[in-house]
This record gives C-alpha cells, sequence and structure tokens, in this order.
C-alpha cells in the first residue's frame, strides 16, 4: 500500500510540474495559436489538482466551463484576427536577463516567507467531500445574494454582447 | 437469467481470484483497473469498425441496393479491410501545417471520445468507474473536443478547413447548451448525477417508470438526442463534413491513419450519446426478460438506427438555421421543461401533474414555433398551369 | 460592371473578405467548373464563373466533316439528353435542305424527347438533393426509374446514352411492338412512382428552408439576360417553345405548361416535377397515337451510306427545340460543300450560366451551391 501512496504522490507531483511547463511554455511561446493550447494544458491540469483536493464536481466544471467556453472563446478570436494567428512574436528583448534575475530573488524571499508562516491545517478534515447538493443548497441559502449578483453580471454581459455584435438593420 | 447477466462480472472475479493467490493485493487492483482500461480499449474501435459496416448496409438497404457483401459473409470482414486500407495510406501533410499541431489533433480527439465511456452503465453492476458526478464527467468531456476541432482546421492551413473548422466550432458549442439543460430534469428526478444511479431511479416497475414517458421526459428526450446528433456532426447538422461544398471541412488535409482517428472519434461518439440517451431517458440496462447487458445494447442500437435512419433520409441544414434552431428552438424549451420538471416532481397528484405538464409543453412548444420560427415554416405555393 | 453586394461595416473592425475558388475539382460543381468566389464571412460579394475547362472544340471540328457525321458529335454536348441534342440539329439542317419527315418517325421523335426530358429532371432532382446534402438516397431511387428508360434506349438505339438515333428525315432503326410494350409500362407506373418519390422531397421542411427564397430572380432579369426552359418559366413567363413555335407535331398533344411565381429554387425544382407529369400524359398520347409507316424519308435514305453526297443548298438557318434544359438551337451556314461552312449551337446552359452571379449575391456559400444546382448546367454544353 505504501507503493500506492508513493505513487500517488509522486503522480500529484508530477501533475503540478506540468502545470508549471505549460504555464511557462504559454508565456514564452512564440505563435498565438500554440499560447492558447498551452493554456488549455494548464487549464485541464488545474482540474486535476482540484480531483487531488476531493472536489470532484468543482474538477468537471472547471473543465466544462474553461476548457470547452472559454477556451474556445479565447480560439475563436485568435483565428478570426487573421494577421495575428499566423505571425510569431519574439517573447524576449533586451531586458531578460535582468529581469529574470529579479524574478528569481524575488521567488527566493517569498519562498522563504512561506515557509516560515505557520500555517493551520486540519488533517482530521481533508477527507470531507462537498457533494454538489450541499453546494446547490449552499448557492441556494447562504450565498444566493453573490449567487444572483453574478447571473445579473453575466446577463448585462450577454446583452452588451449582443448589442455591439448587431448589425444596425 | 441471473447466471447470464453477472456473466462477465462472474467471469472477471473469478479470474482476479485465480491471480490473487499469488499476486500482492495492491497488484490486484491495479490488475482490476487494467482489465476494465483493456476491455474498453478494445471494445471502443471494435464498435466503431462495426458501426461503420452496420450504416453502410442499413443506407444501403433504404437506397434501395444491398451494403457491402463482398468482404465475409455479409461483409464482416468490410471493416477490417478497411482499416488495413487507412494503414497502408500515405500520410500526406501539406507543406505549410503547423506539423506539431497537424500530428496532436486527431490525437486529442480520440481521447474524449474514449474517455466518455467510462461512465456508461453497461449492465447491472458493469460501469467501468462509478463517479459520484458521472454524468458531468460525460459532458465536460465531449465538450473538449471543440478545441481538437479547431486544432486540426487551424494546422491545415487552409481556407475550406478553417471554414469548416469555424463552423463545426460553431455548431458544438451552440448545441452544447441544450444538451446540458435537457439533462437537468433527469438530475432533479433521479437527485444524483452518477449515471449508474439515474439507471437505479427508473427501475421501478419494470419499464412503466422510464423517464421518456413522462411528458418533460418526452421532450427533454427529444432534444438531447437531436442535440446530441448535432454535437457528433452527423446528418443533418453534418455542416463541417459538407462533403458538396467545401470538401470535407475541417478533416480535408489528414489522410491515411489520421483520417481513420477522426472517423473513429465520430462513430464512437456516436455510440456514446446514443448509450448516454437510452440511459438517462429509457432506462439503462432495465428490461424484464434479457440480461442487461443486452438490454442496454438493444436500446443503445435502436437510436443509433434511428441516427442512420436520419443521414438516408433528410437533406442538410444551412449554418444560420442551424443556429437559429439550437438558441430560438431548443434553449427556450429546455428552460421550460425545467420548471415543468420541477412541478412535477412536487405535485404528487398523478392525474393533475401529467395533464398539466403535457398541457404546458405544448402551448410553449406551439409559442416557439409560431412566433420566433414563422420564417423558417414552409410556405404554401401555388403553380399555374397554363396552355 | 455587375452590381456587386456592398457589406455594410458599421462596426470599427476593418473586415477583408475571402477569396475562395470553387475549383475545377469540386465533388458538386457538376463537372468541371469554377467559381471564383470573394466571401465576407459566408455571404458572397461576388462570384465569377470560369468556364472553359471542358472545351472541346466542337464547333471547329465540325466545319471538317460532313453533314451526318456531326451527329455523334452532338450527343456529346449535352452528355445527359442525347436524343433532344440530335433532334435539334436534324430538325435545323432538314429546314436548310427542306426535308420532310414522315409521320410515324415524328411520333417516335417525340417520344424520345420526352423520355429524355424525363431522365434530365429525374437527375436534376436528385443532384439538387445531392448538393443539399441528402446522402444519394434521392439519386438512387430516380436513377430506379432513369435505368429502365436507358434500357429501352439501349434497345432502340445501341447505347445508352450517346444514342446518335436521328438522321436527316427520320429515326433510324425502327421500334418494334415488345419495346413499345415497355415504353407503355415505364409511362403507366412513372405517375405512381413520381408521388412516391416526391412525397419525401415536396413538402420536406428542411428543403424547403433551404429552398425556399434563395436565389430569386425576377422576371425583367430572366427576360433580359435569354434566360430560356424551365428556369424562365418557373420566374411565372410563360415561353415554351413547344407551345410557341408548335414544331414536330407538339400541336396534336393536349398538355399544360407549369408556371411559378417566385423564381427562387424551390418554383425551378417544383415546376420540374410538374414538367414531368406534363411529359407523362404526353408520352401517354403519343404511344396511344403512333401509326405505322415508314421511318425514314426515302430521298434522304442513300445519304446514310454515302454521306458526302448530301450537299443542302447556299443558305443559312437556325432550328430550335425545348431541350429539357431551355431553348436549344443549332445555327448551320451552308455554302453547297458537304461540310458546314458555319455551325454554332446556341447552349441552354451557358446562356442560362450568365445570371449566377447577380442571383447569388448576398446569399450564403450554402446557397450558392444550391442555386447552381437549380440552373441545371451540364459542362458539356458550356463549353461546347
Amino acid at each position: 500500500m505504501e507503493l500506492l501512496n508513493l505513487a500517488g504522490i509522486a503522480g500529484v507531483y508530477t501533475l503540478m510540474l506540468v502545470i508549471l511547463i505549460a504555464a511557462v511554455a504559454m508565456v514564452t511561446l512564440r505563435s498565438l495559436f500554440h499560447s492558447a493550447l498551452a493554456l488549455a494544458a494548464v487549464l485541464i491540469g488545474i482540474a486535476g489538482i482540484y480531483l487531488t483536493l476531493q472536489a470532484d464536481f468543482l474538477a468537471m466544471i472547471q473543465i466544462l466551463i474553461y476548457v470547452g467556453a472559454v477556451m474556445t472563446l479565447i480560439i475563436f478570436a485568435v483565428m478570426l484576427t487573421e494577421h495575428l494567428s499566423h505571425q510569431t512574436v519574439r517573447q524576449n528583448n533586451r531586458q531578460s536577463p535582468l529581469a529574470i534575475a529579479g524574478i528569481c530573488a524575488f521567488l527566493f524571499c517569498l519562498t522563504g516567507v512561506i515557509v516560515r508562516t505557520p500555517w493551520p491545517l486540519q488533517p482530521q478534515n481533508q477527507t470531507a467531500t462537498i457533494t454538489a447538493m450541499e453546494l446547490g443548497k449552499a448557492f441556494m441559502g447562504q450565498y444566493v445574494f453573490a449567487f444572483e449578483l453574478i447571473s445579473v453580471f453575466l446577463i448585462a454581459a450577454l446583452i452588451g454582447a449582443i448589442v455591439i455584435a448587431r448589425k444596425d438593420k | 437469467m441471473e447466471i447470464l447477466d453477472s456473466i462477465f462480472l462472474n467471469t472477471k472475479k473469478i479470474f482476479l481470484d485465480l491471480l490473487g493467490c499469488w499476486l500482492p493485493d495492491w497488484m490486484i487492483l491495479l490488475v482490476n483497473i487494467g482489465i476494465i482500461i483493456g476491455v474498453i480499449a478494445v471494445l471502443g474501435p471494435v464498435i466503431m469498425m462495426y458501426l461503420t459496416l452496420l450504416e453502410r448496409k442499413i443506407i444501403g438497404r433504404m437506397q434501395n441496393r444491398i451494403g457491402p457483401n463482398r468482404v465475409g459473409i455479409f461483409g464482416i470482414l468490410q471493416p477490417i479491410a478497411d482499416g488495413i486500407k487507412m494503414f497502408t495510406k500515405e500520410d500526406i501533410i501539406p507543406q505549410n501545417a503547423d506539423k506539431i499541431v497537424h500530428f496532436l489533433a486527431p490525437v486529442l480527439m480520440v481521447i474524449p471520445a474514449l474517455l466518455a465511456f467510462a461512465v456508461l452503465p453497461f449492465g447491472r453492476g458493469m460501469i467501468p468507474v462509478n463517479l459520484n458526478v458521472g454524468l458531468l464527467f460525460f459532458i465536460a468531456v465531449s465538450s473538449t473536443s471543440t478545441i481538437c476541432v479547431f486544432m486540426a482546421s487551424w494546422a491545415s492551413r487552409n481556407k475550406f478547413s478553417i471554414l469548416g473548422g469555424m463552423r463545426s466550432a460553431a455548431q458544438m458549442i451552440s448545441y452544447e447548451i441544450p444538451m446540458v439543460l435537457s439533462v437537468v430534469p433527469v438530475i432533479l428526478s433521479a437527485e444524483s448525477l452518477s449515471t449508474y444511479a439515474i439507471v437505479e431511479a427508473q427501475a421501478r416497475w419494470s419499464g412503466l417508470h422510464w423517464f421518456v414517458f413522462t411528458p418533460w421526459g418526452l421532450l427533454a428526450f427529444i432534444i438531447f438526442f437531436l442535440c446530441g446528433v448535432a454535437e457528433c456532426n452527423r446528418s443533418p447538422f453534418d455542416l463541417p463534413e459538407a462533403e458538396s461544398e467545401i470538401v470535407a471541412g475541417f478533416h480535408t488535409e489528414y489522410s491515411g491513419m489520421k483520417f481513420a482517428l477522426f472517423y473513429m472519434a465520430e462513430y464512437m461518439n456516436t455510440f456514446t450519446v446514443s448509450a448516454l440517451a437510452a440511459t438517462l431517458f429509457l432506462g439503462g440496462w432495465e428490461g424484464p426478460v434479457l440480461p442487461s447487458w443486452l438490454w442496454f445494447f438493444i436500446k443503445t442500437h435502436a437510436l443509433i438506427f434511428v441516427m442512420f435512419w436520419f443521414r438516408g433520409t433528410l437533406p442538410r441544414f444551412r449554418v444560420d438555421q442551424l443556429m437559429g434552431l439550437a438558441w430560438k428552438l431548443f434553449l427556450p424549451l429546455t428552460l421550460i421543461n425545467i420548471f415543468v420538471a420541477g412541478g412535477y416532481h412536487l405535485i404528487s397528484d398523478r392525474n393533475f401533474r401529467v395533464a398539466g405538464a403535457s398541457a404546458v409543453l405544448l402551448v410553449s412548444f406551439l409559442l416557439f414555433t409560431v412566433f420566433l420560427n414563422r420564417k423558417y415554416m414552409p410556405e404554401k405555393r401555388r403553380y399555374d398551369l397554363v396552355d | 460592371m455587375p452590381k456587386s453586394y456592398t457589406v455594410q461595416n458599421t462596426d470599427l473592425l476593418d473586415t477583408q473578405t475571402l477569396e475562395v475558388n470553387f475549383g475545377p475539382q469540386h465533388p458538386s460543381t457538376h463537372g468541371v467548373f469554377r467559381m471564383f468566389v470573394e466571401l465576407d464571412g459566408e455571404v458572397i460579394v461576388t462570384l465569377k464563373p470560369v468556364m472553359g475547362y471542358l472545351h472541346r472544340n466542337h464547333e471547329q471540328i465540325a466545319e471538317n466533316l460532313t453533314y451526318l457525321g456531326i451527329m455523334p458529335y452532338t450527343d456529346r454536348l449535352d452528355y445527359f439528353n442525347a436524343m433532344t441534342n440530335n433532334l435539334g440539329y436534324a430538325m435545323a439542317v432538314e429546314k436548310l435542305a427542306g426535308i420532310t419527315v414522315p409521320e410515324r418517325a415524328q411520333y417516335i421523335r417525340v417520344i424520345v424527347s420526352e423520355f429524355t426530358r424525363l431522365i434530365n429532371h429525374l437527375s436534376l432532382v436528385g443532384f439538387l438533393l445531392n448538393d443539399l446534402g441528402a446522402f444519394f438516397t434521392p439519386i438512387l431511387y430516380a436513377f430506379r426509374e432513369r435505368e429502365k428508360i436507358l434500357d429501352v434506349f439501349e434497345e432502340i438505339s445501341g447505347s445508352r446514352m450517346m444514342c446518335n438515333y436521328l438522321r436527316f428525315g427520320g429515326v433510324k432503326c425502327d421500334l418494334s411492338p415488345a419495346v413499345l410494350e415497355t415504353m407503355k409500362k415505364i409511362t403507366r407506373n412513372f405517375p405512381k412512382f413520381l408521388d412516391e418519390f416526391e412525397a419525401l422531397l415536396s413538402k420536406n421542411e428542411i428543403l424547403c428552408m433551404r429552398c425556399q427564397n434563395v436565389g430569386v430572380l425576377p422576371k425583367e432579369l430572366a427576360v433580359n439576360s435569354s434566360i430560356t426552359g424551365p428556369v424562365l418559366r418557373a420566374s411565372g413567363i410563360n415561353y415554351d417553345i413547344r407551345k410557341v413555335d408548335r414544331y414536330s407535331l407538339y400541336d396534336r398533344f393536349r398538355f399544360r405548361v407549369p408556371l411559378g411565381r417566385k423564381g427562387d429554387t424551390y418554383d425551378r425544382y417544383y415546376v420540374r416535377v410538374l414538367e414531368m407529369r406534363e411529359s407523362v400524359k404526353i408520352l401517354e398520347q403519343a404511344l396511344q397515337d403512333i401509326p405505322v409507316g415508314e421511318i425514314l424519308n426515302p430521298k434522304t435514305a442513300p445519304f446514310a451510306k454515302a454521306p458526302r453526297n448530301f450537299k443542302p443548298p447556299v443558305g443559312e438557318d437556325y432550328g430550335r427545340i425545348e431541350s429539357p434544359k431551355g431553348e436549344l438551337g443549332y445555327y448551320v451556314v451552308s455554302d453547297g460543300t458537304p461540310q458546314p461552312w458555319r455551325y454554332h449551337i446556341r447552349a441552354p446552359s451557358f446562356i442560362n450560366l450568365t445570371i449566377l452571379e447577380d442571383i447569388c449575391l448576398g446569399h450564403k456559400v450554402a446557397d450558392a451551391i444550391i442555386i447552381l444546382g437549380s440552373l441545371d448546367i451540364v459542362l458539356g454544353e458550356v463549353d461546347r
């Protein structure tokens, strides 16, 4: 059983590594379309992390909304602007080495702070799973105001998009 | 009949018990998972191959001719011949194409198609993975194939492919929404997202409690099935592959095994969508006499036959009419359906709720077809015959 | 300058038009035909048809052949309707040389012309539905009947499609009583087949949605562009050469001419279905009244063995018929020698193709294919 546990932990760390590599690729790749695909990979990886934290509903919704809808929108936008989609953009310039040195220093200080902070851990509650039913009850009960506000925002965005895209007849 | 019902489960249990004599426990777990994955990995492509043969024979009969019958007795070996042909074809990549993306697109297209097999209840106790959010998993996974279509069309650097890819992506996104919303009443009634639990919720009274026999269930079934046909890019929604217009849409520039992978993904999608429709609405593996997995296959193949029937009979929609259908007809109907299903669930008087639900749904259907979609109704024409 | 469809650019985006070639090799441009299309999104802004990929130099070749030697070449003009091509040419030369045709031969000519009309309209409906995406099923149903008619043609002329059956002054071979029986059987079963065939088609919602109000051809444009045939009649103009010229016994038969009102693709499709029914009526009357007699004018019989002796008088003449696609005319100029001095064909598909741009503007790509299909062109005729 320890072997399976070890394999599990190795898997989680591999997943995090893959997410990091995809995120770096997204920022440094030259073609815009490839960056969009790397972003899709990052989002799928994050869904994987949600699965390791026992949030299965959230993982599925992440894939459905982010990868299925938001990424499609981004790729549509990339493909429709014909000039952008076939160009390659240079991703570094003369200031890159200096910037990388500054970021490494910042990361060093940040890691020091994170390691030294006492994070309150509650190992007993790690096995609690939130099901879709409880999420639904929370939406309609405790957080109903935020839920309704978000839906009003979405309708405003939808109507705005239709108004902008409509041709004047 | 009980023996036949759980014949697959018993075989697997015997095999694992045999292995358990000389293998540690954690390895038995891995072997278990391996068997399930192996079965699906074999079942998927084999089903797809024989679905292609079935389609050609059924459409052939509808067109007054016999389908393939030269290779093998009833053309049984025809898919194998097709497979050999696809394997040995030259793999042509256009010169300007983006090689990595061109290579990855068909590979990534097959992955969601295969993953969707994991939550289908093939029989009593025979579901590969009993996820708590099984239905949501299916929907999430099939929505990722839109990106693969984009990848395929963009990597070919061909105007026709880009046109086809955008049409296809727009169609797939538009039809996902009514598909998901039409499933919500089922989740309401079964009070669970797991496909296994949904089948068990239809298990009472052996046949009369299927969701398709309720008013909201019938409408939801029809809408779900039509949206599924659209998701698989099949006739009459097969714009992306409209051979007569943009040669082959997003898979124009693919040949050989890569094209075979796209083809495989489409047929596996056909099977999984039909299987899911059978699970959600027609009662899954429920049925009186025959074993459960046989009932599942019969129901799934009945729906697949209806899909092939559509292909052999109906012409194709145009892009704006396709979108109009999804947004102006299906979406409002599914929203009203959710409310009606909620009301149905709460009211317990049986006659009143059936009559009330049917009335509301019929009225709203007529309203939407007449008012929103009037310009799509066929006009009556008169012709003069003169001397 | 043909008018082009201007797209209103009211948004802040500066969009470009996409230029696409629906190239010579395309599954549904009915042959080697190219359409150069400029698209704005999916809407067509300009469309230029490019023809000439099948130019075989027919008219020039004919200037070196004898008059009878041109007859097999006319089969290959509109390769679906060989018999009517032969009829037009035979009529032109008969007018030039003053040859009369015996009555039985004229009846036979009318019968094969009407069968050819049936074949053409069946193929058209089948191919139009194939463009619409109905995956071959209507074609195979239509071709079931077409095969029966082609078998009849093979019996009487020896070849299914390139018949070479008509001669100056009559037809080549006689119809045996068995063939007449087969023809009567086909004619009897045809209305029932047509009912079955169009039951799924004419009221099909998807067909109606795709074809109604698509590619409307206004009356003035049709007349000004010299469009003829079912395309013209679908726009509401009553001009059928069988009724106007009354050539070759058509005034003995009672039949009516269907007219559409709107001129869109659906009208063009349905007018052809109605014309099929009228052709069946003509066939019934002709098959019943066909007299016994000779099939070839005895004066022209010797020319079949020695075609170089056939020298029509000096002059020119124009013979036209109502072929299934429109007015097919042959203009023959003779200078007394066995070869024609000039020979020109007025091809209906070529003339009908000139309005393709005007009626396609503002529609989408998918509609352009259907409009092209409903205009019913055959590249053999367009390019000659």
